[in-house]
């Protein structure tokens, strides 16, 4: 694929340019979840899986994955609170 | 979310000529992008999956490759990665409902 030119991107005009950054600004946040699950998954399948004989996960790996990403985000939340009460 | 958009699943036709009206420069600003953005996702997806099955399947001092417990932590990793995005995805609703974020 040939890249856009600088000369390309100037020429834009205004409504266009909007709308690439309603783009970007939609790709960066769904980014920043998939990169978050990407995070917990390689977090909480370490814990959560202890063997790989079996390819499809028990009810209980399912719940302790499940359990696993809602305790890390009220971790998560709890670290934000404990630091704001303390500014 | 589901898997396939990590690997760009939808609209992403490449190999465009080279755009000249506003309306192909953008098309074809969104698509690289897309496109970007997938590679990097498909990267680190491979990047952890090897980490992880690497260390569930191999020991020191590696003699043998172990092909079947690679497949099969694979699959389950990808299994596991679809059950974090439904409860990932259901707790960032839940929350969005309840207005805290």
């Amino acid at each position: 694929m040939s890249s856009i030119s600088q000369n390309d991107l100037s020429n834009l005009d205004d409504g266009s340019k909007r709308e690439i950054m309603t783009f970007l600004e939609s790709e960066n946040s769904k980014q920043k979840v998939q990169m978050s699950i990407h995070q917990f998954t390689n977090l909480c399948f370490k814990n959560c899986i202890s063997n790989v004989q079996n390819a499809d996960l028990s009810s209980q790996e399912e719940q302790c994955l499940n359990s696993c990403v809602n305790r890390f985000l009220d971790t998560n939340i709890r670290i934000v609170k404990g630091l704001q009460s303390i500014q | 979310m589901a898997l396939t958009s990590i690997f760009g699943g939808s609209s992403a036709p490449s190999g465009k000529p080279a755009a000249s009206s506003p309306a192909d420069i953008k098309a074809q600003l969104k698509t690289q992008i897309a496109q970007e953005l997938a590679v990097a996702n498909a990267t680190e997806l491979v990047n952890k999956v090897t980490e992880n099955c690497f260390e569930k399947c191999l020991n020191a001092p590696y003699a043998n490759s172990q092909d079947n417990c690679v497949d099969q932590c694979l699959a389950k990793y990808m299994r596991s990665w679809n059950a974090i995005s439904k409860a990932y995805i259901a707790r960032i609703q839940q929350a969005s409902v309840n207005g805290e974020i």
